[in-house]
């Protein structure tokens, strides 16, 4: 058989589609509406991996520092004795510290932007 | 009275829902309307998909992640744009990173046949027009193969071929030109 460019045009019009696998529906329904939400969202992953690493290094640091406990008394105890935990800056810088925490602790997360795909 | 109310009437066509539509739903938590899209698409997909690849198992796991890409980006999906050639984007830009992921594993050119898996309906239409048109296409190089798909799938919307395959629109005209050069010349041997 000839195919002229408008005989190749039809042919390619009633060229029958194949079908699908029967279950490809139920697999894409089920890899999204019907997707489990996920349980930790992954801001919040990340925050935690941040806290654990802090943790470790503080532990670290801990550890590897000979008589942290005697000078973290010795501070505080030197810094009270200057009156520095009872003066009006101090409380006063101590108050902004906690109101900016309390309003940080407020704000929602923004959810990431999506990228626009056209 | 009642009785002669009671003509047979031509059943009502159910109303078309267009795509936007259909997105809106989704975006408010209608899982069935998403359900509906991917009826009205996932056949398309796949064919796209199968025609890039050659590999029914690998185009499955290909139109899959597609819808699962469109369902997460749904909201940035622009208002007025095709969903066709949206989700067809998003299809092949898969497709082709499973070419580029095969080809690194085989480290070297990619098998460029029909898949040999094919079912005993595709071994009961062998005398068929359709499948030698078919096994013509799929006879073509890959840029051409595709460009042909998206013809077959989309009709003689230029613009939107070029969009999904982010070729210039000439270039979609030059491919096609002598694609349908090389199917001629296969179909009339």
């Amino acid at each position: 058989m000839m195919y002229d460019d408008d005989a190749l045009d039809r042919a390619l019009a009633v060229l029958p589609l194949e079908d699908p696998p029967a279950n490809l529906h139920a697999r894409i329904m089920a890899a999204t509406v019907y997707r489990p939400r996920a349980t930790v969202q992954q801001w919040e992953v990340w925050t935690l991996a941040t806290l654990a690493a802090l943790a470790m290094w503080l532990t670290w640091v801990a550890l590897s520092t000979p008589r942290l406990g005697e000078r973290l008394v010795d501070g505080v105890t030197r810094l009270v004795d200057a009156g520095g935990l009872t003066s009006l800056n101090t409380l006063m810088w101590l108050a902004v510290g906690i109101s900016a925490a309390w309003c940080l602790s407020q704000i929602t997360v923004p959810q990431r932007r999506r990228v626009e795909i056209r | 009275m009642g009785a002669a109310l009671a003509v047979d009437l031509p059943p009502v066509a159910a109303p078309v829902v267009d795509d936007q539509a259909l997105i809106d739903a989704t975006l408010t938590g209608l899982s069935d309307a998403f359900g509906e899209l991917v009826t009205r698409y996932e056949r398309a997909v796949y064919n796209l998909a199968l025609r890039t690849l050659h590999d029914r198992t690998e185009a499955e796991d290909a139109a899959q992640e597609a819808f699962f890409k469109a369902y997460r980006a749904l909201n940035t999906f622009r208002p007025g744009a095709k969903f066709s050639t949206w989700i067809f984007t998003i299809c092949y830009r898969g497709c082709c990173d499973r070419l580029a992921k095969r080809k690194r594993l085989s480290g070297d050119e990619l098998p460029d046949h029909a898949d040999p898996s094919a079912g005993p309906e595709a071994q009961a239409e062998r005398s068929d027009d359709a499948y030698r048109l078919r096994s013509a296409i799929d006879a073509l190089p890959e840029k051409y193969r595709t460009v042909v798909t998206l013809y077959h799938l989309q009709g003689k919307q230029y613009e939107e071929i070029a969009t999904v395959l982010n070729l210039p629109l000439g270039t979609v005209k030059t491919h096609l030109f002598r694609a349908k050069e090389q199917l001629r010349k296969a179909l009339t041997l």
